[in-house]
């Protein structure tokens, strides 16, 4: 009992100092440190080929967006960060709101990113893009009865339409963009309507949409196209089901396009590495990684001489709106308060 | 009184105390000063449109958790120490299993299995039931808390239950009370303070949890602050909303120190109660409905997790989680320590009379205990950035030092788990009493002799499971850790976390296995004390 005591004082001792350290840059290598939402397996293969190449070391902390965005005001000028990479553009504007982020003038992101998918001033970049469409059952649903967002609204798709909670960014930055097209008026009548034709409260993620479709809680889901991917190369078989048997909407081709949106990434305002910084993000963006960067997660790739993952491509092309994507920051605030004062959950 | 004048000497105990009561307030002061003034329109918003519902969804969560968890925590606890039948001696620890399964975990698995994909509704559909059940609303939760977390309930009403006198129940039977008057009159009222303790401890756990209400969509405060945070962008709200939660806090400490009751029990002689036989009626229900209860809290959920382990592990086993898992084991074993000194020293400085500030450190280490993670995690942060930014110039290196360091985390661990420790010790140290220690100080022993080689092996056991239940609490923490850990960091919740977050539930199986199994190797332990050699059945 004795010695395991002093033991256990000792190895406290020991680790208590070293915990001070642990964490803390070392000088001797180049480094950059990622703050970073996204994380797949995948990524850090990614990372090592960086490493390889440019001899840059990659320092991962991956946590939720707005926690990472808050520690990053926090951590102010003192930041240890080189690197912001946040899903979704209403995102990537809040961090540039909240002074984070600098401008970059890279001539090679703007040579692989196209304009719509950059920040107006170059504060941050899409890395790979998403389309928010419908998803429906084929047995329930003609595909001629579907259009537009905004005709979900209409009576005849009472207690049929799922989708998830208001709280979640997808939602919001969808609802963003519709203001940004349609007045903020029109949008609030229309979420009004949508949420007549709530099959259920909302709840779950993305996937639980589908499957609630599959169920035959609902009709016609509104979700993200790389969790179809997702499903389909999913090692549950019956999430494979799901992907076979629903089919994929691309709303709105006739009027203002499908909502699209992006993962990218941004310069931290007070890194001590701009260099690597800007060289991390243009290697994300090349022609070598973008491929695997993008089909990681099913996702679009930014770059146009990449083409997509073949399960994306089997979906045809479809127009987009035409839309700068620092828009769905800029009402990103005021989706939120009318989706509250629409009673979306 | 011999221990009164030792404690008006300043000592290095006193010096102890009085720092970790210190710096278990600063970081509030912080985050209070902010929670004035400053824009208003978010927190407006928030008051018209949301407050209402949070308050009520809350109110009913806790009550509903605090019920039925109550329930289940006497029911299981009466059955496993006043009767004996098969398998008594595995559900007398086994009940405590759930421990060993985190709430959020619990949620991702059971709204899995009950997703149109899932195992539960698969089975169902075997037999012709087609329509399925939705577990991700306020019901669901209720239902995951009670289930997961019950065993605190249990835990303590089991021990007072086992001390409770013989002759107590004996008289009873004498004056002709049946064993359901018994159970109402004697034994349920007896084991009353420690009920209602335990489901105290339930209902704080409850109140913190982020990851299931998140997941489930239910507004309670926990996600309201959570998401005034994030998703109206307004720290000021969030703050605020906390200082809600606070006095809810305190209505329910109050509530409990009147429910608990003044009155304490004593008797002159001692003796155990012998159990009584089931009547075969009983005999077969009994051991089943406690078996339905250990498989919704526990084998149900860990069954399904080691069949998508199977499904993954086809993929290969990376060395990533061997190196999460060894970060996991030693923060939690390292803060663990250093909690549980501190709170030994603490209780020590302040034997005896209940003393003011004895009182005072206990309800600000509940205070730490109700917070949620998030709310500390602010506030430790901001502290240690203004640590490290006044110490900056007297130092060499990168200002954010502390900051970036694994000590952070660990400081906020200690904050938060100080209650369990604290209340542990507190109890242990009661049942000892005051005499052996006043001996040792009669024979001239200093304090830290008395403390080391008198006080500790008395209250061996208590210190044993107050480790062990504060290691568990570390180990399974998730907000803290997600939002205050270095860079390059993680231990198997936040892994396990991220990978529930993309919705790949069958990879959060394998760090959610080791997890859990640690953490039940740890329940054994806790239940069963191993002596010389011998393992038996902790009292």
């Amino acid at each position: 009992m004795k010695h395991l005591l002093m033991l256990l004082g000792i190895l406290t001792l020991v680790f208590s100092l070293s915990a001070c350290t642990f964490g803390v840059d070392s000088d001797s290598e180049e480094n950059i440190t990622v703050y970073t939402d996204r994380h797949y397996d995948t990524d850090r293969d990614l990372y090592d080929t960086f490493e390889e190449e440019t001899g840059i070391k990659v320092n991962i902390l991956s946590d939720d967006a707005d926690r990472l965005i808050n520690k990053l005001e926090n951590e102010g000028e003192d930041t240890p960060a080189d690197i912001l990479v946040l899903a979704d553009a209403g995102r990537l504007h809040r961090a540039k709101e909240r002074d984070i982020l600098q401008s970059v003038q890279s001539d090679t992101l703007n040579a692989n990113i196209p304009e719509n998918y950059r920040d107006v001033d170059s504060e941050w970049f899409g890395l790979t893009r998403r389309a928010r469409v419908m998803v429906y059952h084929p047995d329930r649903v003609d595909e001629s009865e579907l259009s537009t967002y905004e005709a979900l609204a209409g009576d005849e798709w009472e207690g049929r339409v799922v989708t998830r909670s208001s709280t979640n960014i997808y939602n919001q930055s969808l609802i963003a963009s519709l203001i940004a097209i349609n007045g903020e008026d029109e949008t609030k009548s229309f979420i009004e309507g949508l949420v007549s034709n709530f099959a259920r409260k909302p709840s779950g993620n993305d996937r639980d949409q589908a499957k609630a479709v599959m169920k035959g809680t609902g009709d016609v889901a509104i979700l993200n196209t790389y969790y179809m991917g997702r499903m389909a190369y999913s090692s549950d078989e019956y999430e494979r089901d799901v992907a076979e048997t629903l089919e994929v909407y691309f709303p709105n081709q006739e009027t203002t396009g499908t909502h699209v949106n992006v993962s990218g990434a941004g310069v931290a305002k007070h890194t001590d590495n701009q260099e690597g910084a800007v060289r991390f993000i243009e290697f994300l963006s090349s022609t070598q990684a973008q491929e695997s960067y993008a089909s990681a997660n099913y996702e679009y790739p930014i770059n146009p001489d990449v083409s997509a993952h073949e399960l994306l491509q089997g979906w045809g092309t479809f127009t987009t709106q035409d839309l700068d994507l620092s828009e769905l920051g800029v009402h990103s605030e005021t989706a939120a308060i009318i989706m509250d004062e629409s009673g979306w959950e | 009184m011999r221990l009164s004048r030792l404690k008006s000497h300043i000592h290095v105990f006193s010096l102890v105390s009085v720092l970790a009561g210190v710096l278990l307030i600063v970081p509030f002061i912080a985050t209070f000063t902010e929670a004035f003034g400053g824009d208003l329109s978010a927190w407006n918003h928030i008051r018209e449109h949301l407050l209402y519902d949070t308050i009520i969804n809350t109110i009913i969560l806790v009550g509903f958790v605090a019920l039925f968890s109550s329930a289940i925590g006497f029911y299981s606890a009466y059955v496993v120490e006043r009767y004996s039948f098969k398998g008594r001696t595995f559900f007398k620890w086994g009940l405590m299993l759930p421990l060993a399964l985190p709430s959020y975990i619990a949620a991702y698995v059971y709204a899995d299995m009950l997703s149109y994909t899932g195992t539960v509704t698969r089975f169902l559909n075997g037999f012709g039931v087609n329509h399925g059940l939705n577990v991700m609303t306020l019901p669901g939760a209720i239902f995951i808390f009670t289930f997961t977390l019950f065993p605190y309930a249990y835990m303590l009403t089991r021990a007072s239950i086992a001390r409770q006198d013989a002759s107590v129940l004996e008289s009873a039977t004498l004056l002709n009370a049946g064993p359901l008057r018994t159970l109402f009159k004697i034994t349920l009222p007896l084991a009353r303070p420690a009920l209602v303790a335990g489901t105290f401890l339930v209902v704080l756990e409850t109140l913190n949890d982020y990851g299931v209400v998140s997941y489930f969509n239910v507004r309670v405060f926990s996600f309201a602050i959570f998401d005034a945070w994030f998703r109206l962008g307004d720290t000021l709200a969030a703050i605020r909303l906390s200082y809600y939660l606070l006095g809810l806090v305190f209505i329910l400490i109050m509530i409990e120190r009147l429910l608990r009751g003044r009155r304490a029990y004593t008797s002159t002689s001692y003796r155990p109660i012998r159990r009584t036989t089931l009547s075969s009626h009983a005999k077969r229900w009994v051991p089943l409905s406690l078996s339905l209860i250990m498989a919704l809290g526990f084998f149900i959920p860990v069954l399904q997790l080691l069949y998508y382990a199977w499904l993954t592990i086809a993929g290969g086993l990376s060395v990533e989680i061997l190196y999460i898992s060894l970060n996991a084991i030693s923060i939690a074993l390292v803060t663990t320590v250093i909690t549980v000194a501190i709170a030994l020293m603490i209780v020590n400085f302040n034997r005896g009379k209940a003393s003011l500030f004895k009182r005072a450190i206990l309800r600000l280490t509940t205070l730490g205990y109700a917070i949620p993670g998030a709310v500390i995690a602010i506030a430790v942060m901001l502290f240690f950035i203004d640590i490290d930014r006044f110490s900056a110039p007297y130092r060499e290196g990168p200002t954010l030092f502390l900051t970036a360091s694994l000590l952070m985390l660990g400081f906020a661990y200690v904050l938060r788990f100080m209650a369990i420790a604290f209340g542990s010790l507190e109890s242990a140290y009661a049942k000892t009493g005051e005499k052996y220690t006043e001996v040792s100080y009669t024979l001239g022993r200093s304090r830290l002799y008395t403390l080391l080689f008198v006080d500790v092996p008395l209250i061996k056991g208590g210190l044993i499971s107050a480790a062990i239940i504060v290691f568990i609490d570390i180990f399974k923490e998730l907000p803290l850790t997600l939002i205050l850990r270095p860079t390059n960091y993680d231990t198997l919740a936040t892994m396990a976390h991220r990978y529930a977050r993309e919705e790949m539930i069958q990879e959060a199986s394998m760090p959610s296995l080791i997890m859990i199994a640690i953490a039940s190797v740890l329940v054994y332990l806790l239940t069963h004390r191993v002596k010389k050699g011998r393992v038996e059945n902790a009292r």
